[in-house]
């Protein structure tokens, strides 16, 4: 069964249709890639997954129960299952790293900050940040942060993993960095959807990929398929447009 | 230039000086206080507020930056008893600075709400925080450490502004100078011992705010 579906889903911002038609499952413990040109709407999908924007249309399913976004108490409980990781990395500027990743788990969830603790040390060291933990986010670097980020995320221990361009910001030698932690993610079974503009990281990782083109998933397919034989016209030409530079 | 200063027939009066600026401290603070009830109230129905309500504040506002701070205090002390409202010095001018940095507070404060963002607010949101989780961890700590630094800046230059109290006869420290200085004749020496007096005041408690701004809010404040 589908760890995460989106069925039909249309989205609008006011009058503005940017989403129409959205199809695409995940099933437990893959990765699938979201790929496409600036303003497809590869973030909206995000934002209708943790219920930042209504969707107007289509259906929601997280192990096949349905979210009705009507009810503040199922988008409480889409938000406990799905964590995302926006591609500003969204820190709390007056928190440290530290106080960041815990407070979610303390405040949110009511969890004792002793119990907590132990363990969003665990998740920095793992996202190689052991020694910053007492560093506030503006001392750190993009790609830092961006881990921070990442680890703030995982230690509410979602099932799914939403993460938004989570390389697009970064320098060249820090995107290595970055993908290396989202690899250990995907080797420890998480339910992942990736937005990335990162072609050969995309590739490797997902096990499908889904190419969306103006609020549409134009193709969905093996990353072999996508990226090598796509059926599609306009995948071909996205595709061949990307990789050639 | 062959003036010789003497200190001698000045300095009994230092502590009597001093007492006068602890008065003046007393009216920045409380007008500062004052103007700070006035001023968050504005900004938020500035920032919050329905139209008319907005129309008002800011009418407020523009009266009170565009007009010599002097003025108003003269407006309230010798203008109101027309009106049958009779304000003793001290309370004119307490009032006059009062309702002078609450429309200044506006639009200090102002700024700060606007400058809340909505990255982390998102953030918040999305992390499951309540709508006072979102107030009191992320919008709360972060316009305090924007508005700490202006509102502190504020807070010297007021200290310095009581200074316009000496005109209405209010034995601040500037009042207190001008006393000594009819009696003793001495103007070079007493107004050279209040402008230290200033200086320590004013430069001890940008310290302490600055400080205090850095150690609270990480507030980006120079110390000296
Ligand atoms: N808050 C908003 N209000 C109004 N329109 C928006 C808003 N956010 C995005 N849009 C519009 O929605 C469309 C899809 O935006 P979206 O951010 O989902 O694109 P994207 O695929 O993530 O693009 P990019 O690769 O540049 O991040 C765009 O046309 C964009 O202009
Ligand atoms: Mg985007």
């Amino acid at each position: 069964m589908a760890h995460l579906e989106l069925d039909n889903i249309s989205a609008a911002y006011g009058k503005l249709r940017v989403l129409d038609g959205i199809d695409i499952s995940v099933g437990s413990g893959e990765t699938v890639g979201l790929i496409g040109p600036s303003g497809s709407g590869k973030s909206t999908i995000l934002r209708v997954l943790t219920g930042l924007l209504k969707p107007e249309a289509g259906q929601v399913r997280v192990g096949g129960e349905p979210i009705n976004f009507d009810k503040p108490a199922e988008i409480r409980r889409l938000r406990d299952r799905a964590a995302i990781v926006f591609q500003q990395y969204n820190l709390f500027q007056n928190l440290t790293v530290l106080e960041n990743v815990m407070i979610a788990p303390t405040k949110v969830r009511g969890r004792k900050p002793r119990d907590v603790r132990p363990e969003a040390e665990h998740l920095l060291a793992k996202v190689g940040l052991a020694d910053k933990i007492n560093s506030y986010p503006d001392q750190l670097s993009g790609g830092q942060q961006q881990r921070v980020a990442i680890a703030r995320g995982l230690c509410l221990k979602p099932e799914i993993l939403l993460l938004d361009e989570v390389t697009a910001a970064l320098d060249p030698e820090l995107v290595s960095e970055v993908l290396d932690t989202i690899r250990g993610l995907a080797e420890d079974g998480m339910t992942m959807l990736i937005v990335s503009h990162e072609m050969g990281f995309i590739r490797e990782i997902s096990a499908r990929v889904a190419f969306m083109a103006d609020g549409k998933v134009v193709e969905l397919g093996s990353p072999a398929q996508i990226f090598d034989a796509p059926e599609k016209e306009r995948t071909r030409d996205f595709v061949g447009k990307i990789l050639r530079h | 230039m062959d003036y010789t200063f003497q200190y001698g027939q000045v300095w009994p009066y230092v502590p009597y000086l001093l007492k006068g600026a602890w008065l003046s401290l007393q009216i920045a603070f409380l007008a500062f206080c004052g103007g700070m009830l006035i001023g968050t109230a504005c900004a938020a129905v500035k920032t919050f507020g329905s139209g008319w309500m907005r129309h008002g504040v800011n009418a407020y506002v523009v009266f009170f930056v565009n007009t010599p701070q002097l003025v108003q205090i003269y407006f309230l002390y010798f203008a109101l008893p027309d009106m049958g409202i009779f304000l003793s010095s001290y309370m004119a001018v307490l009032l006059g600075m009062t309702l002078n940095a609450g429309a200044y507070l506006t639009e200090i404060q102002r700024a700060g709400f606007e400058s809340r963002r909505q990255s982390e607010m998102e953030a918040a949101e999305v992390l499951g925080f309540s709508r006072w989780q979102q107030i009191r961890y992320v919008i709360l700590p972060h316009v305090a450490k924007v508005l700490f630094p202006p509102l502190s800046n504020h807070y010297i230059l007021m200290t310095l502004g009581t200074s316009m109290a000496a005109i209405f006869g209010v034995e601040e420290l500037t009042g207190r100078a001008f006393n000594i200085n009819s009696e003793t004749f001495r103007s070079l020496e007493v107004f050279s011992i209040v402008a230290v007096i200033y200086v320590v005041v004013t430069l001890a408690a940008s310290v302490l705010l600055a400080l205090f701004g850095r150690f609270a809010f990480r507030a980006k404040m120079r110390v000296v």
